[in-house]
């Protein structure tokens, strides 16, 4: 692991260990307004350290500064002011009102800059907006919040794993998501566990551990200009969270924050038919095994109320049973932060704990999750300023639904019960869906559909996730201009995994038990010197740093699988017949160099350059020819046309901003450029078993991918910044994708690894911001943001053909990439059609059924191109209100759950208008082309919807939506009401998330219920519902 | 701001003294994998891999080839053979789970063979399975990927094409031909590794002629004279001549899915099937009865269920009204003997070579005695059972003199000997129903009745072949669509070459 590399840089180090030293002295001062009434809470900062104080309920501040060091007052709304130190301990500033805001965001590296020098797209979404209405996956709260950023939950309830992608896709078959860096350093996104088609259960990923109540600001970076120093891993943006510190601590620093959520079904969604119950060719069942045969046939007769034989022998009345109704619960959340924070002119600190306790609407599935953080920053000397931080977060996920087409996936089974079947019949001679005997209560036809009681009561899908995330970051003023920084961090945890399914499950008689850990390390360091606003001329400034970096990311795992336990019911590893172990490790570099530079001219224009090489170990081979490592660069523009000409009052601000970036990446696994053996399973009859591993075609030859990006934007604010929009068009290309290049099975293998996928996106984001009411006592602020991102899959392989992704279990449709169309194709089976679109029928069974193409076709494109967001919020004296309203369009989705519903007769089209009774009359031609007019009986209807749903095409819907995302209504005590008590502040409101759609083009189930968050996006079957949440938060200061 | 510039000039020109990538090339080599294994350890792995798993034994052997030729009947709606349903991806399962690991498996054996520079028995026996993992794909398929398949690493043939059935088994019986004469000697350097003949040579080349007798007669239909030409060739070459011969794979009951017999692990967990009335008429008068299966609950004696039905009454295509059966549990199980998961998996048995000789013997290819070889044929197959299963699936000499004296004597003249032959040939591949399926198919033999569930997609006749992969015609659609153009649509009854 300690390579040449890391010995020769330290020894850089040392050759910067210079020492300067000055006299420090404490000034003080008090920060007031243009009337002289003082700010509390203003910011002095010295320039150019991260030294900074913020005034208390007086103004008043004190911090420690040498003369000649440069003081900057900043309040939001006033123009910042700064001050030189002279030999006077005192200096008092009243600030002017400012309608240019001076706005400072962190950008890559972990660097402050003005948001005016920025020559690209920035978005800063505030922490309160995220913790004040929370989202077990502090991620999903920014859904309809950012322009360019599509937010994708997965259909697993609260701890599930979301997809984020800025400005669309930029790779075919690798990580689309983008770098998370928390606190300065990355920390890993993995996601712990998918869904595929044959089913699988969500584990979460990276971000879902990140503790929602000590986010203090999210700053979306989302062009390769913004991104292009973080190098290779920001090549999809870069989401960088900032925790809450201690900077500004009043009174005890004591605060309080708690919230409770309740989430109920959404009953609007689901509407399937409730005339027809259980049975085939319109009759009931005649018998037992004719009931357990029909459980999930919806083709029985009219449900009237007579005795019909139960799968168990029971009769009972054939009625309408609401299982969604019976089988989901009422989830709640309760989260309750702790945190106390402190402070002086030399440093601050904070501490915080949080407690999140889930139980999710599915019965048993729970959540727990314990964050402790603590963040610290504190001077030594005059010269040295010290930020540490710790996330310590211990979670545990249980009874974690199966999704997907898999044994085991309660929804399944629940959504597709014929109606007069009772889910509560399930439950068995125990309650429990188990029997005497401890195997399954058996509730359906397939041993491989679970009675859903058993699955949520029996099946293991536990985890436990300890991470700790840290870092330490040092920056050293080597004298007025220069300074050096390091930086370390880690990110590293521990997952233990367990499944089992039990004793007795119908397709594993003896049932199986895994353990799987994983131990996962992720390490970056940074070294680098740099200068601010270095003064060249009188009109140029230079604002810039060179530097190293490394990132090592190491994994180990093992595995203990057992099968067949011995005796029933002890779900344990050390109660099985069988056992088999695994073990893996990979490990990964990243080596980097790097260099910016930011010139200034006159404080309104503004040019910076960037440039930085990546060495990819997982491109390294010996006697590899193709390099290993790739340069790239970027040049921004940023010109503050309203510092630079008078526009007169109308326009109080406005900027061109203007980039060309590139960014390079490597493949993101390691030990992929050569074909390896491997020994597997425990031999046979003495024998050892020996294959080829993995099914991917290796390549000696893979060199970097490079994406390349154009944008353009302004930023104007009119109307005493009343009015504000901020607009962007970007188009960006990746070229040399490395991509797992499709392979016919029959070749041995699924894809070979290539690097010659192309895609490109162009897009325009536009933030628009109005304020048509702004009194002292009454305030209304409406935004709107729009995205629309246009994909292209330019290349694919040598002769452009088809890249295919998954596929859902009924097999008739894959997501795949095809040259010229947008990204992730929705391509499958679909209806023969006439010239008028008619749909063709035969009537090889002596009636008409559809014709289905075996063929494939576009049916669709997963990945909706168009999102808006639109916000409100209010504040009356002391209410305030708030609301999103966030929608999707232009995408498709493949509905397998209404694909289902459908050849079971649930779905309401199976009931024509006069009844099934008065025959089915389709709508569509016969293959002589005459129109239809043959109606095909009721027992025959079951046979005609069983042809149609082999049809991908009777699946896919327009995924468009508009939804009311979150609802907030809060008071905030006055403070003279809080006079006399321990209490600094005190607020409380009520909130509500996903409360109802405005629109939704999908039927039954929710239009983002994909079930994985990989890149086949548009794939629905069988997701846990998503639900209403209401709740109330409380907030409390001491 | 002159030292400025220059301490960053400084730095940034130390870093041009930094081994950005020192120690990547060692780092990225997987510590935990080996760049070459045994060939021998790759042959263990492709032998169980083409016994195949529980996956495709279930749905495609099962599911679909045991009740399309109706040993077993079923009322369960998701045994879609039984009442011609369609269920892709049971029908694409042997394609699905063959080619990446038998077929990908047995391509990079012979490939390392040749690098290693062996051309002797290894290599042969190496090609003996290929055939036979090759054979059982083509007659599922018809036309398939085989002279470019496998391969997707030797040659970079991501999108391999089909090849013309009929060229396969030219190929295929060119193949064993020259397999067969590189075998020498009586054993080979795989020992234990080969858990089909323990390392045994003499029985690989026996294997090999009875492979190459099978394909020949397969032909029939097609192509009679190279039926005849290679038929001789393979008897003349020297076939099985005892039950010692039986290629069978051996399993064990664990520790793991792939050390166990597939048939077994789907008795184990899918208690649906039954054995079907046909079958049962069959074996009426056949010792084998009581021995292949077990009786249903509340009989004395053992029942066949009849195929097609379901467990309500219908109206069948033909009008007439198919009664619902309520309880399955009054029909005949397969014995439990022979649902163990450490039972061999038959690949090919002497019993089949026997019945195939006399039917080149009634052909007149042959100058040997047709009932000679039948009688053989019988005997074997009763006797062969107790070998491949628990002893109590014994028969005894009298049971089987009784046997051939009595209903089983052979017929006399054609085609009564004829069909009587393949019928015995049907009752031997019970549990072989890859080759039970593909044998009818040929001759017809026995006379089965399809069954006339209204939501057949195959018109209530039994289905021909199964059909392609629907990811084919996405990932591999040119030589898809021209294997589409040469052999007829991609359908359930579009014969193959050899069927026509």
């Amino acid at each position: 692991m300690k390579t040449k590399f890391t010995r020769i840089c330290t020894s850089l180090l040392l050759f910067f260990a210079l020492t300067l030293s000055a006299y420090a002295q404490q000034i003080s001062g008090t920060v007031s307004d243009e009337n002289g009434v003082p700010l509390p809470g203003a910011t002095v900062l010295v320039q150019g350290t991260s030294n900074g104080v913020s005034t208390d309920f007086d103004g008043n501040y004190s911090i420690s500064a040498s003369q000649g060091d440069t003081l900057v007052f900043s309040f939001v709304g006033y123009a910042s002011q700064s001050v030189v130190v002279g030999s006077s301990a005192t200096v008092n500033v009243s600030l002017e009102p400012d309608n240019t805001l001076e706005e400072v965001v962190v950008t890559a590296l972990g660097v402050q800059r003005n948001t005016k020098a920025l020559g690209y797209s920035v978005t800063n979404v505030d922490g309160d907006e995220i913790s004040a209405n929370p989202t077990t996956n502090a991620i999903n709260a920014l859904q309809g919040k950012v322009a360019g950023v599509n937010i994708t939950g997965s259909a697993m309830g609260a701890k599930g794993s979301s997809r984020v992608v800025i400005r669309g896709s930029s790779s075919l078959t690798g990580n689309n998501q983008p770098l998370y860096v928390v606190d300065g350093i990355t920390i890993n996104n993995n996601n712990l566990g998918a869904a595929g088609m044959w089913g699988g259960t969500d584990f979460g990923d990276g971000i879902s551990s990140i503790n929602p109540d000590d986010v203090a600001s999210v700053t979306v970076l989302k062009g390769g200009a913004a991104a292009a120093l973080y190098g290779s891993r920001a090549s999809n943006g870069v989401i960088l969270i900032t925790t809450k510190s201690g900077l500004g601590a009043e009174g005890m620093g004591i605060e309080i924050n708690s919230t409770a959520q309740f989430d109920t079904l959404n009953t609007s969604l689901w509407d399937t038919q409730t005339t027809y119950g259980a049975g085939s060719l319109g009759q009931v069942p005649s018998n037992s095994a004719s009931a357990m045969d029909n459980m999930w046939s919806a083709w029985g007769a009219r449900m009237e109320g007579q005795l019909v034989p139960g799968f168990d022998g029971i009769s009972r009345p054939y009625v309408y049973s609401d299982n969604k109704d019976k089988f989901y619960e009422m989830g709640t959340t309760f989260s309750n932060t702790v945190s106390f924070s402190t402070g002086d002119e030399d440093g601050n600190t904070r501490f915080s704990f949080t407690n999140l306790d889930n139980d999710d609407i599915s019965p048993n599935s729970t959540l727990d999750r314990n964050s402790l953080g603590i963040n610290t920053t504190q001077k030594i000397g005059k010269n040295i300023r010290v930020d540490a931080n710790l996330k310590y977060i211990l979670e545990d996920q249980s009874g974690n639904p199966r999704l997907s087409d898999g044994p085991g996936n309660a929804n399944w089974i629940v959504n597709n019960y014929a109606p007069s079947m009772d889910v509560n019949w399930a439950k068995g001679p125990n309650g429990d869906g188990r029997n005497d005997d401890l195997t399954e209560f058996q509730a359906t036809p397939s041993i491989y559909i679970q009675n859903p009681w058993f699955a949520q009561n029996y099946y293991v899908n536990d985890a436990e996730k300890e991470r700790v995330i840290g870092s330490v970051n040092v920056r050293w003023d080597l004298s007025d201009a220069i300074y050096i920084r390091g930086r370390v961090g880690a990110d590293r945890y521990d997952l233990h995994r367990t499944t089992s399914e039990p004793y007795g499950t119908g397709y594993k008689p003896l049932g199986g038990i895994n353990h799987y850990k994983l131990a996962f390390k992720q390490f970056d360091s940074d070294f680098f010197i740099g200068t601010d606003n270095l003064a060249i001329t009188n009109d140029v400034s230079l604002t810039a740093f060179v530097g190293v970096g490394s990132n090592i990311v190491e994994s180990e795992s093992l595995a203990i699988n057992g099968n067949d336990f011995i005796v029933p019911g002890l779900s344990s590893i050390n109660n099985v017949a069988n056992k088999s172990t695994g073990y893996g490790y990979n490990e990964k570099q990243i080596n980097s160099a790097y260099g910016s530079a930011e010139l200034g001219f006159q404080d309104y224009a503004y040019l910076t350059l960037t440039a930085r090489n990546d060495w990819f170990s997982t491109l390294s081979l010996v006697d590899k020819d193709a390099p290993n490592n790739d340069l790239y660069t970027s040049a921004t523009l940023s010109l503050v046309l309203s510092d630079a000409l008078d526009f007169g009052d109308a326009i109080s601000f406005f900027k061109l901003r203007a980039g060309v970036s590139q960014v390079a990446g490597g493949a993101d696994n390691p030990y992929r450029l050569s074909l390896s053996y491997g020994i597997f399973g425990q031999g046979h009859l003495g024998a050892s078993l020996g294959q080829i591993n993995g099914g991917q075609i290796p390549n000696s030859e893979i060199t970097p991918f490079e994406k390349n990006e154009t944008e353009f934007g302004f930023d104007i604010r009119m109307l005493d910044n009343r009015l504000s929009l901020d607009a962007t068009y970007y188009s960006n290309e990746t070229v040399g994708d490395i991509v797992g290049v499709s392979a016919s099975a029959t070749s041995g293998f699924g894809s070979a690894l290539a690097n010659l996928g192309e895609i490109t996106n162009k897009g325009v984001e536009l933030l628009l911001k109005f304020k048509p009411v702004v009194t002292e006592d009454f305030a209304m602020e409406v935004s709107f943001n729009y995205t629309n991102n246009d994909s292209e899959v330019v290349a694919t392989n040598d002769t452009n053909g088809n890249i295919s992704l998954d596929e859902p279990r009924d097999r008739n449709l894959r997501v795949t990439h095809i040259v010229g169309e947008k990204y992730g194709a929705l391509y499958g089976t679909y209806f023969e059609r006439d010239s008028q679109g008619r749909i063709v029928h035969e009537t090889s069974q002596g009636y008409p059924r559809p014709i289905v193409n075996s063929g494939r076709k576009i049916l669709g494109f997963g990945v909706p191109p168009q999102q808006l967001g639109i916000g409100a919020s209010f504040r009356y004296k002391d209410f305030n209100a708030g609301f999103l309203i966030e929608g999707k369009s232009g995408g498709q989705i493949y509905s397998g759950t209404n694909n289902r519903l459908i050849g079971y007769g649930l779905h309401q089209m199976t009931v024509p208008a006069g009844g099934r009774e008065a025959g089915l009359v389709p709508d569509g031609v016969l293959e002589d082309g005459s129109v239809i007019t043959q109606s095909i009986s009721q027992a025959q209807q079951g046979s005609y919807w069983g042809r149609y749903n082999d049809a991908a095409e009777a699946g896919v819907r327009d995924s468009d939506y508009m939804r009311l995302r979150s609802l907030s209504i809060g008071y905030t005590f006055p403070s003279d009401m809080l006079e006399g008590t321990f209490l600094q502040s005190a607020s409380v409101s009520l909130i509500g998330r996903n409360l109802f759609f405005i629109t939704n083009d999908v039927e039954n189930v929710d239009p983002e219920s994909a079930y994985n968050s990989n890149n086949s996006q548009g794939l629905e079957f069988s997701g846990m519902p998503v639900p209403r949440t209401v709740g109330l938060n409380v907030n409390l200061k001491f | 701001m002159k030292n400025t510039f220059l301490t960053m000039l400084a730095f940034a020109f130390a870093l041009t003294s930094c081994e950005f990538d020192e120690g990547f090339e060692e780092m990225n080599v997987n510590p935990n994998a080996a760049s070459q294994v045994g060939v021998e350890n790759k042959i263990a792995a492709t032998i169980l891999y083409t016994s195949g798993g529980r996956y495709e034994n279930w749905r495609n052997s099962l599911i679909y080839n045991s009740t399309l030729i109706q040993h077993y009947a079923t009322t369960a709606g998701y045994w879609s053979g039984d009442k011609y349903y369609r269920v892709d991806s049971y029908a694409t399962s042997l394609w699905d789970r063959y080619y990446p690991s038998a077929v990908k498996g047995i391509e990079d054996v012979i490939d390392q063979l040749g690098k290693e520079g062996n051309s002797g028995t290894e290599m042969g026996i190496a090609r003996i399975l290929r055939v036979v993992i090759y054979h059982r794909l083509t007659d599922t398929h018809g036309d398939i990927p085989y002279s470019e398949a496998g391969k997707g690493y030797i040659s970079g043939t991501l999108k391999p094409k089909y090849d013309a059935q009929q060229d396969i088994y030219m190929d295929m019986l060119a193949e064993l031909e020259a397999a067969v004469a590189q075998i020498s000697g009586d054993s080979s350097l795989l020992g234990n590794a080969d858990s089909i003949f323990s390392g045994n040579a003499t029985k690989w080349k026996a294997f090999g002629n009875s492979m190459m007798l099978r394909l020949a007669m397969r032909m029939t239909k097609a192509d009679a004279a190279s039926a005849q030409a290679w038929a001789v060739k393979a008897i003349s070459g020297g076939t099985m001549t005892s039950n010692d011969h039986i290629a069978a794979v051996t399993h064990t009951d664990g520790p793991e899915g792939i050390n166990k017999n597939g048939h077994g692990e789907v008795f184990d967990v899918d208690s649906q099937m039954r054995m079907s009335a046909t079958f049962g008429a069959h074996l009426a008068d056949d010792p084998r009865l009581s021995v292949l299966f077990a009786p249903g609950s509340n009989a004395s004696t053992i029942v066949g269920m009849p195929n097609g039905r379901t467990s309500d009454t219908y109206t069948g295509t033909d009008g007439v009204s198919y009664a619902g059966i309520s309880d399955r549990n009054i029909y005949a199980q397969t014995h439990p003997v022979l649902r163990g998961k450490d039972v061999p998996m038959v690949l090919q048995t002497y019993a089949e070579v026997e019945f195939l000789k006399a039917e080149a013997a009634i052909r007149g290819w042959i100058s040997s005695s047709a009932e000679d070889h039948y009688n053989k044929g019988v005997t074997a197959a009763m006797k062969m059972l107790k070998q491949l299963y628990p002893a109590s699936t014994a028969i005894t000499d009298a049971q089987i003199t009784t046997f051939l004296a009595g209903p089983g004597k052979l017929a006399a003249t054609f085609p009564a000997n004829w069909e009587m032959v393949m019928d015995e040939y049907w009752k031997v591949t019970f549990l072989n129903e890859y080759e039970a399926y593909a044998n009818w198919r040929r001759t017809g033999y026995p006379t089965l009745s399809p069954t006339q569930h209204p939501n057949s997609v195959s018109g209530n006749q039994i289905m021909r072949r199964m059909i392609y992969p629907g990811g084919e015609s996405a990932t591999n659609a040119e030589n898809y669509a021209a294997a589409v153009a040469r052999q007829g649509a991609d359908t359930w009854m579009t014969r193959m070459w050899w069927d026509k």
